[in-house]
């Protein structure tokens, strides 16, 4: 009775409420750190502080958190935390039969995803050492292309977007909406589609797909244009990315980064040329390569990236041969024990499996290679010593997508 | 390519150099590893400069950290394979100072398998938070509700922290000869079978050889 009438008081009383707060800061135990890297990086120096962006940050393209090491305005060092869409998908395929690993990596790369359901369809066919039906993987090759422009619209501009323009999202997500149409009509699918299959594809390019991409492919090229003017002139956008981020050629081998920051470096890997899968021998197309290695060169390879895509199209509509659009394979699908490699270029670099197969009809193992993981790690070394606010442009140039790095 | 790749390795790959389709595997011992992937690195005729990827195996038997590397000079990819860690400790040497990238990757290898990559310095959890105790892709850790796969007699709660002693004592669920282990769990002999795809019979007993 006493005591809780003692405590009413306390609480009125104004001293108390003042040093109550300080005892329950006091209550939380300081972080012990694990590695020596992290007692390194939580060691805070003369006029240094901590800022946490995110795990929720727009800018982060997905639920990142990355701890910021700062001093002023200047990044002195930083500590990505990831894992928040960790779903154990590598562990999950396990433990579905290899069609059901299809739908499990289609949510990887959810921007380009058409690029990561195609992992587990190669390297089963590698495995199996099948022939694909020729007009299967021509619609393959239209199916990536088209998702590929979808993807780098977006990029374009996501970009612009975390450096403050509002306007070339707009275009961006205008380009990508007649696509996701066009696929739409082909897959029935509008994000996660679905669409390989183990020998070939779910179903042949239908009267609507066509008819769709012809009508856009006639403005497409112009509305590219469009967008890279509306881009290339700015100049508050010009000097936000030229002399950015510089990834020397170097540095991006170390980093095992690949695509169009690999690229913007002078190495011309391409999957598609250093390592050929479909059809893709058969096409006349170029590697862009640039030199420059900044924020502004990954900017421009995009666009180039998507005017040869435009061509690759082009090329397939007029080269596709009749045919069906599956091999013929039992439904029960027992892969004798092997092992082999797949990769695929995807619009944000080499998305590659390792898969082990041991004569069941579940994968033994399906490691999964995301070149956003990768693209994502030179982040600390490219923003050490920049501005707090160049982070964002960096960031957004390399384009990670969190749904395949977190796996 | 293949006679270059054994002249300049030797007898620091276990086999000789074998081609599987369009990648040419090569099979090391872990205290080979580091001197192997430098000469694949350094070296003006192969200049595999580019790692494609890093990635551990548990192939129920033994572990494996395999490593995929590309060269502007060739279209093939080289897949290197540190055969033969030990599932209770699995130990290889980093490769952050010959690739900072490596980093992430063996990180993730880290988090996944409890692989311990010596060298790297911030070898922490990327992706389970830091209070987790399993390591969730290695063949011994049982989903809860694998109903498929058996009675379930097997079957541990998932947040089980495994004691190493008691590995030996868990059977382990699958196995694979398509992993290609080739070295035994001492990472020296050549346990398991020979040839580089065993006999399916060696391995599906379940059973770790003595």
């Amino acid at each position: 009775m006493t005591a809780d009438r003692e405590q009413i008081r306390s609480l009125d009383d104004p001293e108390v409420m003042v040093q109550t707060p300080a005892t329950i800061y006091d209550a939380i135990p300081p972080l012990t750190p694990r590695t020596e890297r992290e007692a390194e990086f939580y060691e805070l120096g003369d006029g240094e502080m901590f800022v946490n962006l995110g795990p929720q940050h727009p800018s982060t393209h997905g639920v990142l958190r990355v701890v910021l090491k700062i001093d002023g305005e200047k990044i002195v060092d930083l500590d990505p935390v990831m894992g928040y869409l960790h779903r154990g998908v590598e562990k999950i395929c396990e433990y579905g039969d290899w069609h059901h690993a299809i739908s499990n990596t289609d949510p990887l790369e959810y921007a380009a995803s058409m690029f990561s359901e195609a992992l587990p369809v190669l390297s089963a066919e590698r495995l199996l050492d099948l022939e694909v039906p020729r007009r299967a993987d021509y619609i393959r090759v239209l199916a990536w292309e088209l998702n590929r422009i979808s993807s780098h619209a977006l990029f374009i501009g996501w970009l612009a977007l975390d450096l403050g323009g509002l306007t070339p999202i707009l275009y961006g997500f205008a380009e990508r909406d007649e696509i996701v149409e066009m696929l739409a009509a082909l897959t029935g699918q509008k994000l996660l589609f679905n669409y390989m299959r183990i020998g070939g594809v779910n179903g042949d390019v239908n009267h609507e797909f066509l008819s769709r991409l012809g009508d856009w492919m006639g403005r497409a090229a112009v509305r590219i244009n469009d967008q890279a003017t509306l881009m290339n002139e700015n100049e508050i956008f010009v000097n936000r990315t030229k002399g950015l981020g510089v990834v020397d050629r170097e540095m991006a081998l170390q980093y095992h980064m690949s695509g169009p920051p690999l690229r913007a470096t002078g190495v011309p890997y391409d999957v598609r040329r250093a390592h050929p899968y479909s059809v893709y021998p058969e096409l006349e197309f170029d590697i862009p390569v640039r030199t420059d290695g900044d924020s502004y060169a990954r900017y421009l390879l995009h666009i180039d990236e998507i005017k040869q895509s435009l061509r690759i199209i082009d090329q397939v509509l007029h080269q596709m041969p009749d045919g069906p659009v599956m091999a013929k394979l039992p439904r029960l699908l027992r892969i004798p024990p092997n092992r082999a490699f797949a990769a695929i270029e995807s619009p944000r670099g080499q998305y590659a499996a390792y898969a082990v197969s041991d004569g069941s009809d579940q994968p033994f193992r399906f490691r999964i290679h995301d070149p956003s993981f990768f693209n994502l790690q030179a982040v600390g070394p490219l923003t050490r010593g920049e501005l707090l606010a160049d982070i964002m442009a960096i960031m957004a140039s390399l384009d990670p997508i969190m749904g395949g790095i977190d796996k | 390519m293949l006679a270059t790749l054994d002249h300049r390795l030797g007898d620091r790959i276990v086999a000789p150099a074998e081609v599987m389709g369009d990648t040419i595997e090569l099979v090391v011992r872990p205290r080979d590893l580091t001197d192997v992937m430098r000469t694949l690195r350094d070296d003006g005729d192969l200049r595999f400069e580019l790692m494609a990827d890093l990635c551990g195996v548990d192939t129920g038997l033994t572990m494996q950290v395999v490593y995929h590397l590309w060269s502007p000079l060739s279209s093939d990819w080289v897949r290197v394979i540190a055969d033969g860690l030990s599932r209770d400790d699995p130990r290889v040497p980093s490769m952050v100072h010959l690739w900072p990238g490596a980093e992430w990757a063996e990180r993730e290898a880290y988090d996944m398998f409890g692989i311990e990559f010596e060298g790297n310095r911030d070898l922490r959890r990327i992706y389970m938070p830091p209070d987790y105790l399993s390591f969730p892709l290695r063949k011994d850790f049982a989903l809860a509700d694998d109903a498929s796969r058996g009675t379930g007699a097997g079957i541990r709660h998932q947040e089980h922290p495994i004691a190493p002693a008691e590995v030996r004592a868990q059977p382990v669920i699958r196995t694979s000869a398509g992993a290609g282990a080739m070295l035994g769990p001492d990472g020296e002999s050549l346990a398991v079978s020979a040839g580089a795809n065993p006999e399916p019979a060696a391995v599906e007993s379940g059973e770790e050889p003595a």
